[in-house]
């Protein structure tokens, strides 16, 4: 797989080849600028590769129009951002139930496990302990910044997508929150059976994980000053 | 699209206090531009309904708005006079059902004074050929009696049984005053709306006796006496019946139906499309140089000219309706930047550039079509409180009716302008969220 920006012919990553299996558990690890950002964009069909293949429970997202890979993206990816996760008019229940909006698929997944929607949203939020009804009443920008990522992470959960992606989750929580934060979204994958590919640049997480992949490692495009995370 | 459409609700409800400014903007704008528009229609409506009913009028030689100017609006003064002779002549005619005779140029404290008959109450029509009506007293009588128009009795606070002195000439400050005939009050009228409110009507005979009078005394008016011919400054109408009055040695009665020389005249016919026919006849009359107009082909003309402010108005309403949605549109971009974020977090939920268009489209349809349900409430509001203001002071009576079709097309087109304008910020975060992907710039 190939990826170079519109308009230039520097590949920016070169990657042969990178598997993540169902519920698999896998630690992304590269430097500012090394095209993390970049490759979960390709991973979740937002971008498509210059050349090669990005297959997604079986489809081939740089052969699918950008609704369908939308589609794709709706159906089966979780994502939890390095900040501003949350969208501020939106209650944090609203918040979590968003993707339910977006897809089928998750909205009949969350009611067949909570039973409706709302009791999904509820279930996933005490699991990560966001249950309290002080919390909820709260509106999203009057939260924490642990508090949002944990919002965000149910968000993520919600519906059971098969890959969640993590990108620097947790690079503005301190360390003891991280942990907990990990730990807490490491039961939540595997309660709903999603693979997790964390992206960080830390490396003090990564034995947590089930397999690290080191991006400067695997990525072949020669080394370039991009100026972007 | 229904998430979309509750995610643009509850953005706006998050941001309500640019998003009510920009609704009170676009409403104050909807309704200037309606009100304006509603102002338009119903004055020029009153202004073509100022006379109806009337087949011809017919005055000296002059051009037709002139002759409409000074007949029916009593603004300016005749270029010329009618002789009595020739008024006869045509009101006797077969085709002319009626006739109503307008000799102008005298004053009362600021009001002209119309001198004519009886027939003016019983055939001059307005409005939807509504006929003039009494607040109080009677129609026109005696020589001495005078009729008010109700602005003329408003402003004066005359009441029937007061007695009033004519000046002459057209100020409001006269030093010729005709205080040997005073008029006494014996009719005040309901308002209509027309010029007619601002008019002291008296009768012919009244008019002529109480010039005939003053022709007599030598230092009266020296040059009315003198002169047969006269400019079209002078007051032409008076003159004549001075110099009538020399002719017949002064001060004998008039034969039953013969007066001084008149302004102009209203004629009825018994059959409309004898107007042309007629009108012809006037025009080439023989012994007098005269013009007859269709009021309903003139009065549209002289529109054309008063209407002008009323182009330039529409015109500033049309801007601020501009102004409105410009506002709209910057609330929107400089709400941009902070939803950019907002953006690659809906993306990340799998929502669609598309839907991200339509979310930005579609906050900005729902503030222009508050907007406008907001300004036409007003309009209503404003039309339901000042209505009897407007007809009280400006005797423009606005009835509370729908909107025509073309309020309708104007408040169409701001829904449509207010939707373009959404597609700029719209296009532009579609642009971002297709390029950022799901990367999150700050």
């Amino acid at each position: 797989m190939r990826f170079a920006w519109h308009g230039t012919t520097q590949a920016l990553l070169e990657i042969e080849a990178l598997r993540v299996t169902p519920g698999e558990r896998m630690f992304l690890r590269g430097p500012s600028g090394s095209g993390k950002s970049t490759l979960l964009s390709l991973l979740a069909g937002v971008l498509t590769p210059s050349a090669g293949e990005i297959l997604l429970l079986g489809h081939d997202l740089a052969m699918l129009s950008g609704a369908q890979r939308d589609r794709i993206r709706a159906d089966h990816v979780g994502f939890i951002f390095q900040m501003f996760n949350l969208i501020p008019y939106l209650s944090v229940m609203e918040n979590v139930m968003l993707p339910c909006g977006f897809s089928e698929r998750r909205r009949v997944r969350a009611r067949e496990r909570g039973g409706t929607v709302e009791a999904e949203a509820r279930r996933l939020l005490g699991a990560l302990d966001m249950a309290d009804a002080g919390l909820l009443a709260r509106s999203v920008t009057q939260l924490s910044v642990g508090q949002q990522q944990r919002v965000a992470a149910a968000r993520a959960l919600i519906g059971a997508p098969e890959l969640v992606i993590a990108d620097e989750p947790t690079s503005s929580l301190d360390a003891d929150r991280r942990n907990a934060f990990v730990d807490l979204l490491f039961r939540e994958c595997r309660a709903s059976g999603s693979a997790l590919v964390f992206v960080s640049h830390d490396p003090g997480l990564a034995p947590l994980f089930d397999r690290m992949v080191e991006l400067t490692t695997i990525n072949q495009a020669p080394e370039t000053q991009m100026p972007m995370g | 699209m229904n998430a979309i459409l509750t995610l643009a609700l509850k953005s706006l409800r998050n941001r309500r206090g640019t998003a009510l400014l920009t609704v009170l903007s676009i409403a104050c704008a909807v309704l200037l531009l309606l009100g304006v528009e509603r102002l338009r229609h119903e004055s020029r409506e009153s202004f073509t309904n100022t006379i109806s009913g009337t087949d011809l009028i017919v005055g000296a030689r002059s051009s037709p708005v002139h002759l409409l100017l000074f007949s029916v609006f009593h603004v300016g003064n005749a270029t010329n006079n009618i002789s009595w002779d020739s008024y006869r002549a045509i009101a006797q005619r077969p085709e002319v059902a009626w006739s109503i005779p307008l000799s102008l140029g005298d004053s009362h404290r600021g009001f002209r004074v119309l001198g004519t008959s009886a027939d003016f109450f019983e055939h001059f029509r307005f409005g939807d050929r509504r006929r003039l009506e009494l607040a109080a007293g009677k129609a026109l009588d005696g020589p001495f009696d005078t009729v008010l128009g109700a602005e003329v009795a408003a402003q004066l606070g005359y009441r029937l049984g007061d007695r009033i002195v004519v000046a002459h000439g057209s100020g409001e400050v006269s030093f010729s005053l005709h205080e040997d005939h005073p008029f006494t009050v014996t009719g005040i009228l309901a308002r209509t709306g027309t010029p007619v409110d601002r008019t002291v009507h008296v009768t012919l005979a009244g008019m002529d006796a109480m010039h005939e009078d003053n022709a007599t005394g030598p230092a009266a008016d020296p040059l009315g006496a003198a002169m047969v011919r006269r400019g079209p400054q002078r007051q032409p109408g008076r003159e004549d019946s001075h110099a009538h009055a020399a002719e017949r040695a002064g001060g004998e009665e008039h034969a039953e139906d013969e007066h001084a020389a008149i302004t102009a005249f209203l004629v009825g016919l018994k059959s409309r499309p004898a107007v042309l026919s007629m009108q012809r006849y006037v025009n080439e009359y023989p012994d007098e140089a005269l013009t007859a107009i269709l009021p309903g082909a003139t009065l549209p003309e002289l529109w054309e000219i008063v209407g002008a402010a009323e182009k330039a108005l529409f015109g500033v309403s049309v801007l601020v309706a501009v102004v409105g949605l410009t506002g709209m549109l910057i609330a929107l971009l400089t709400s941009l930047s902070e939803r950019r974020r907002e953006m690659a977090v809906l993306r990340s939920v799998g929502a669609r550039p598309a839907q991200v268009f339509a979310l930005i489209v579609g906050e900005a349809t729902v503030l222009t079509l508050a907007g406008i349900a907001l300004g036409v409430a007003l309009l209503y509001g404003g039309l339901f409180l000042g209505q009897p203001w407007l007809e009280a002071r400006m005797g423009l009576y606005i009835p509370i009716a729908l909107p025509s079709g073309r309020e309708l097309t104007l408040a169409a087109l701001v829904a449509l302008a207010g939707i373009i304008i959404g597609l700029v910020p719209g296009y532009r975060l579609y642009r971002h969220s297709l390029a950022d992907g799901m990367t999150i710039r700050i």
